[in-house]
């Protein structure tokens, strides 16, 4: 008897089921069975008996299976590739990550098939099955894979390991989760230690384990620390001087001010915020192009760390500046964020570039903004922390309507990431106006420093040279040489000129921004395995569900260009009872005062993480931080003017064994100075930084010939500055993937193309070997000696000295001096060196001593 | 609530996070493993010294102690060098239906343009290996050549990215990185991965195709010269005589030493202190590694140091043996750089681009297995040859000879250091397009490197952006047994 049957697909599976489990132990019984002609496709009916239908199996199927496929998919349950067993209809019919193996509406588009047939996947993965195989496996599919009971092996779903699911109650309790705590700041036995709250959090934690802070550092000691923490730079030796002999009680906190109100601090921590959004100027991979314009955003960043603009507004600016209500250059520059990563011109996927360049913008903004490692979860469920596949492509629709930086050539990029920018159009006030403002403020603020020149010791006319120490010279004599009045008129036409400064004085510009597709984006479905042709579930923009999933109001800007999601996910994640914004951000502002987060894996607040050393402290000063309007400069103040700060790094041998790692604070930690503090400070001691330069185009540096020659076109995107602009801040040079600076990379700079949270610190030969040796040193050891040499003329002591205090920021003992003349009289008597080349190898000598590296 | 710890992983990224502007002492307190703690003694013979670099146990017993990767950059053709395909000769510009994929996008026809070189065999296994390579030919029972090669990308800058870093984007770290980090060096005088260069330039991507990505930069890559002072910034000015930086060096430590004094608990600065005598010793003994009068003549000749039209390469060949002898674990040398016909990238007369790489590179690298098999270093010493990828067995134009290149089939081959030699695995199709049986990722290549060394590229991992991450990828890979001895 023979029957042909077309049903549904329900009833089908049932059917086969049903008879596949029963065929075979009720075989007699079942005889109307036992001839069914399964028919999938009409037009295609192949046909055969359940005995042919189980020979066929034993002889044709089941030896491909176990030679070519069973080694991933089903010899060990415990390891299948791609989550697939193919030992038994169900787990076939169950499928792996990539969903059910076989499509019974339609076996032509069962991903078995496709996949022996190298479409979509290519398996088995070391060479294609051969034709007859092949068309043996689709026609055994089509007779809805006739399968002999007792040669079935059913791996359930559920028995399988290295699949276990995150526990998701556990994971919500995860403190990282919780609402930032209101925390009464805690008793101390110890009263006179303390002098603000973060001291009695600290204190209490160190009393706790019987341990007790260090001693105060020297005002010397705080005064270098300070100075590098703030600005990157280090005081001048008679700027200590002045600060260890005033009287004046509020002495520290006026120089923590003056610090903090220098054009010179945006230089410092914007790197920082640099590091982290992985800053770079080029695309990488073969061309590695010169990304235009995308130095306003580094000038974005250091104005806004100057301004004090509050984080919310910054985070917001970046992500969405251009669908706030009010677009102005400045947010619309700040967009750049979307377009420092990697972008392949020519890639062999185009797909697939996009797919990973949208990672890398959800694997940034994720870690650096929400301390989460959201990217973990961009091909499974996160393996650690509670967020799943979903979550993931739910957060990158925030950003699928982006358009890629651009399709290939340069036209193509100005048409995607560039905008031509009137000035008149965005702000009410001229640019003209303003310039003239700017102009009469110099003008005036010259006038008044011509009137105090006169009365100058030498050394403050070296001091005058950097802007940022004039303030101090001229209040110095008010009252004297200038009115009173006119010294607080300096100040405020200071101020004024910083302000205008830190706003844009260009009518026309060209700004490197985001920009979306459109007002509707395209629909975005899960990527199964992260393959991004193979779509799985739509999904909407939504942020992680562990924070209370649900679909945010996305509201169109005006404009209509851009669909308003950026704007949501801005606004969600500013919200002061955010739990990670506040946290996360605080804990750098830590990190960079103390050496590392109070919570040490700085980009990963998640499950993986390191829990806070003190979660309360980190709590209040997310709340503070908040309160504060989201402000840094608060927070600096606050933490720079604690006790906990002005600690010591003095040595504890008891402490020490109780507590190795310091992590009850019981003393402060020495550091060395970043890649970009080192070069700065070196051009900073010999008097050739260029300080009064700030912001605009990057310059270039010279690079050795033999750096250059790495290049598959030597100099290829590598320009001349003039020597004033090469004697800029290390902020300021160009940052090229594919071909970095020598000093800042053996000194641990930021990589460029993964969002970098901590630097590391390596000691190897090679830094000696560079700081020593290489072109850019000796040049600054020449410069060292010849500035020396103008200062200090005559006597060799003295210049020793002098050389000595330049790089430690002190008065060196008579030993020290001692040493040195001892040396150069070596050198000149038995090396037979002239006089200024000893001078040019002591003043190597000094920029290569541990002393001017590191910070106490 | 209990921590997870998947994979029972070195937490290095947590390590190193703990370590930023902290003492390495409170470091190795936290540690369980030798990387930090080793404590060596500088050649001050008074300093103590760490070295982030020191030797390191493998995962297990190694069959390779180094590896020197001679990267064919730009993209040797199969058909025309190690993949033989008779059937091919006497197609010349006919037009034939294929599916290929190269920077002139995808085609499904092409015109073919038969191998211009003849084969011949070779060896007692018979292997045929066509004229490009003669001397080469004369290798082949020490060599397994891979024909069934297969990349993710047939365009320069991501392909170079994967078969140096395993991924097509960059931001990595390197296969060489991966050795440096897995194993470290055992000789503290010398890079431990070392990278040579051709002499029209780097290749494209330049520095990032030796970088050490997301490790700290002590893994990346060093560019080593043949000329001029060898590794940047290891000679010592010209103007300054060595009795005066000894001085300085002295001094130097004087003051350091003082200064450490009073700073007890801070290693950090001891540490230092010794890399300016280690630094000190490497500008005298990386020189020596690297001269090569010190080299008979007979040797010299034997890497083709006499012959200029392949000096350069064989200099290079030469000091790679040099540096590994005295444990340098990873060497890449360029074959070819810049741009179009100064590497194997030949598009467009493919007779002229290949005479002249073959010509540069034949004699040389037949010296080194020679040379290293003499002084019984092959066994432990593996040598890969490949480059990015392939190229197609069609015309990338209506006229000449260039061939645009292959991802979907290409040849590498391995020798020495536990492969078989004599052998071939995988093959292409008829026409040498597309691999068809054993197919080999590159990742399946990355991972048998790491194998031979010693490393299971499957637990070599760094943790970094909340991943384990492994230069096979996430879902890891297997080493090719089959390829081994």
């Amino acid at each position: 008897m023979k029957q042909t049957v077309h049903v549904t697909r329900g009833a089908r599976r049932q059917l086969r089921v049903n008879f596949w489990r029963t065929a075979l132990g009720f075989l007699l019984t079942v005889i109307c069975q036992a001839s069914i002609i399964l028919v999938v496709r009409a037009d295609d009916p192949p046909t055969m008996t359940e005995a042919e239908a189980n020979n066929f199996f034993t002889t044709r199927i089941e030896p491909i299976l176990k030679n070519k496929c069973w080694e991933c998919h089903g010899d060990d349950p415990a390891n299948l590739g791609g989550g697939l067993a193919l030992t038994s209809r169900a787990d076939i019919a169950h499928g792996g990550d990539s969903g059910p193996a076989v499509d019974e509406r339609q076996t032509d588009a069962s991903i078995l098939l496709r996949a022996i047939n190298y479409d979509l996947y290519e398996m088995p993965p070391d060479g294609k099955l051969s034709k007859k195989a092949i068309a043996d496996l689709t026609t055994w599919v089509k007779l809805g894979m006739p399968w002999p009971a007792e040669n079935e092996k059913v791996i359930h779903a559920a028995e399988r390991a290295g699949h276990a699911a995150v526990d998701w109650d556990a994971a919500r309790r995860w403190w990282s989760f919780q609402p930032v705590a209101e925390v009464s700041v805690p008793e101390v036995n110890e009263t006179t230690w303390p002098i603000n709250e973060i001291d009695r959090f600290v204190l209490a934690g160190l009393e706790q384990r019987g341990l007790a802070p260090a001693p105060p550092a020297s005002r010397e000691t705080l005064i270098r620390r300070a100075y590098y923490d703030l600005i990157g730079l280090p005081p001048l030796p008679e700027q200590v001087s002045r600060f260890v002999d005033d009287p004046d009680p509020r002495a520290y906190e006026h120089l923590i001010d003056q610090l903090l109100d220098s054009p010179h601090y945006g230089e410092k921590w914007g790197r920082h915020w640099l590091d982290v959004v992985r800053y770079a100027e080029s695309n990488s991979f073969e061309r590695d192009g010169t990304k235009p314009f995308v130095w306003r955003y580094r000038d974005y960043v250091i104005r806004s760390f100057n301004e004090d603009k509050p984080y919310d507004q910054f985070l917001i600016e970046q992500l969405a500046g251009d669908e706030l209500p009010e677009v102005t250059a400045e947010t619309l520059i700040a967009t750049g964020y979307y377009r420092l990563g990697q972008w392949d011109d020519e890639p062999a996927d185009a797909l697939q570039a996009k797919f990973d360049e949208l990672d890398d913008i959800v694997a940034t903004t994720s870690q650096a903004m929400m301390g989460l490692t959201v990217n973990c979860a961009r091909c499974h469920d996160h393996k650690i922390d509670p967020i799943s596949q979903q979550d993931y492509y739910a957060l990158l629709a925030y950003f699928s309507n982006i358009r890629r930086f651009g399709v290939r050539d340069e036209a193509s990029v100005r048409d995607a990431s560039l905008v031509s920018w009137s000035q008149e159009a965005g702000t009410s006030v001229s640019w003209r106006q303003r310039r003239r403002e700017l102009r009469d403020i110099e003008q005036r603020i010259a006038e008044i420093e011509e009137l105090v020149k006169a009365d100058f010791a030498p050394v403050e006319h070296e001091e005058f040279q950097y802007e940022f120490h004039r303030v101090p010279l001229i209040q110095k004599r008010s009252g004297t040489v200038i009115s009173e009045e006119m010294a607080d008129e300096y100040r405020q036409l200071v101020e004024d000129r910083q302000r205008l400064r830190n706003t844009q004085l260009t009518e026309q510009m060209t700004i490197l921004c985001v920009k979306e597709a459109g007002p509707f984006a395209e629909p975005m479905h899960v990527r199964i395995r992260g393959n991004p042709h193979v779509l799985g579930a739509e999904v909407t923009p939504r942020w992680p569900s562990i924070f209370g999933g649900k679909e945010l109001p996305v509201v169109q800007p005006a404009h209509g260009a851009s669909t308003g999601r950026r704007l949501a996910l801005a606004q969600w994640l500013t919200q002061p009872d955010h739990p990670l914004t506040s946290r996360v951000m605080v804990n750098r502002i830590w990190q960079h005062h103390f050496g590392r987060g109070l919570v040490r894996s700085a980009n990963d607040f998640g499950l993986h993480g390191d829990v806070p050393t003190h979660p309360e402290l980190l709590d209040w000063l997310a709340t503070r931080f908040v309160q504060e309007g989201w402000r840094l400069k608060a927070m600096h103040r606050l933490m720079m003017l604690s006790q906990t700060y002005r600690m010591s790094s003095q040595w504890h041998e008891e402490y020490g064994r109780v507590d190795p790692n310091n992590n009850a604070l019981w003393r402060f930690h020495l550091r060395r100075l970043s890649a970009e503090e080192l070069r700065d400070s070196m051009l900073f001691v010999n008097g050739t930084l260029n300080l009064s330069k700030q912001f605009g185009p990057s310059v270039f540096v010279n690079l050795p010939q033999e750096v250059l020659q790495g290049q598959s076109r030597p100099g290829d995107g590598w320009g001349q500055s003039t020597p004033a602009d090469a004697a800029r801040r290390s902020i300021y040079i160009h940052v090229k993937r594919s071909l970095r600076v020598p000093l800042l990379e053996v000194f641990d700079g930021a990589d460029t193309d993964t969002t970098c949270p901590v630097r590391f610190v390596t000691t190897l030969p090679t830094q000696a070997l560079s700081l020593l040796n290489s072109e850019f040193s000796q040049e600054q050891a020449r410069q060292f000696a010849d500035l020396a040499a103008q200062r200090v003329p005559d006597d060799r002591g003295q210049r020793v000295a002098w050389i000595l205090a330049r790089v430690t920021q002190r008065q060196p003992t008579a030993a020290e001096i001692e040493r040195g003349q001892t040396l150069l009289a070596g050198w000149i008597e038995h090396d037979g060196l002239a006089e200024q080349d000893a001078w040019q190898q002591f003043c190597l000598l000094a920029l290569n001593l541990n002393e001017f590296i590191y910070l106490d | 609530m209990q921590r997870h710890n998947f994979c029972g992983r070195t937490r290095r990224e947590f390590l190193w996070q703990a370590g930023a502007g902290f003492s390495g002492l409170a470091l190795a307190g936290l540690l369980e493993d030798s990387f930090f703690q080793r404590q060596d003694t500088a050649a001050d013979g008074v300093s103590p010294w760490r070295n982030p670099l020191a030797a390191k146990a493998p995962h297990y017993t190694p069959r390779a102690k180094a590896v020197i990767f001679l990267y064919m950059y730009g993209g040797p053709s199969q058909i025309d060098t190690f993949d033989y395909k008779p059937s091919m000769y006497g197609m010349d510009n006919k037009t034939i239906d294929v599916k290929t994929f190269g920077r002139a996008g995808h085609k499904n026809q092409g015109r073919i343009v038969e191998p211009r070189w003849q084969f011949k065999q070779y060896g007692e296994c018979g292997k045929w290996v066509s004229d490009l390579f003669p001397h080469v030919g004369q290798c082949v029972d020490d060599i397994c050549f891979v024909h069934s090669m297969t990349a993710d990308s047939p365009i320069h800058g991501s392909a170079m990215m994967q078969m140096n870093s395993g991924r097509i984007v960059s931001g990595s770290p390197s296969l060489g990185s991966w050795v440096n980090y897995g194993l470290g060096s055992v000789n503290e005088n010398m890079p431990g991965y070392v990278v040579m260069l051709h002499y029209t330039g780097g290749p494209i991507n330049g520095p990032r195709n030796w970088s050490s990505g997301f490790m700290p930069a002590s893994y990346q890559g060093v560019v080593v010269r043949s000329a001029g002072s060898p590794i940047l910034d290891l000679q010592r000015p010209a103007e300054t005589p060595d009795g005066a930086q000894r001085r300085l060096l002295d001094a130097l430590r004087d003051y350091n030493q003082a200064h450490e004094a009073l700073r007890p608990g801070n290693p950090d600065l001891a540490a230092r202190i010794a890399s300016y005598e280690l630094a000190y010793k490497m500008q005298s003994t990386a020189p020596e590694v690297l001269d090569l009068r010190q080299e008979t003549e007979e040797t010299q000749r034997l890497y083709g140091l006499d012959d200029p039209q392949c000096a350069y390469f064989g200099r290079q060949c030469l000091m790679a043996r040099r540096m590994v002898e005295r444990g340098v674990r990873f060497v890449q040398i360029y074959s070819g750089g810049a741009h179009n016909d100064d590497n194997w990238d030949a598009h467009g007369d493919l007779v002229l681009n290949h005479t002249k790489h073959a010509g540069e590179t034949d004699k040389p690298i037949a010296g080194l297995l020679r040379d290293l098999k003499q002084r019984g270093m092959l066994e432990d010493t593996l040598v890969v040859w490949g480059g990015e990828f392939g190229r197609q067995p069609t015309a990338e134009y209506a006229e000449g000879t260039g061939r645009d290149h292959n991802a979907y089939g290409f040849t590498m081959w391995l020798a020495g250091g536990g492969v078989r030699g004599g052998t071939s695995y995988g093959s292409t199709d008829e026409l040498g397009a597309h691999a068809v049986e054993n197919r080999l990722h590159v990742r399946r290549i990355h991972a048998t490197i790491l194998h031979l060394m010693g490393l299971d590229p499957n637990r070599l991992t760094f943790f970094f952006g909340g991943l384990d991450q492994k230069l096979v990828g996430p879902e890891g890979a297997l080493p090719v047994l089959d390829l081994l001895a």
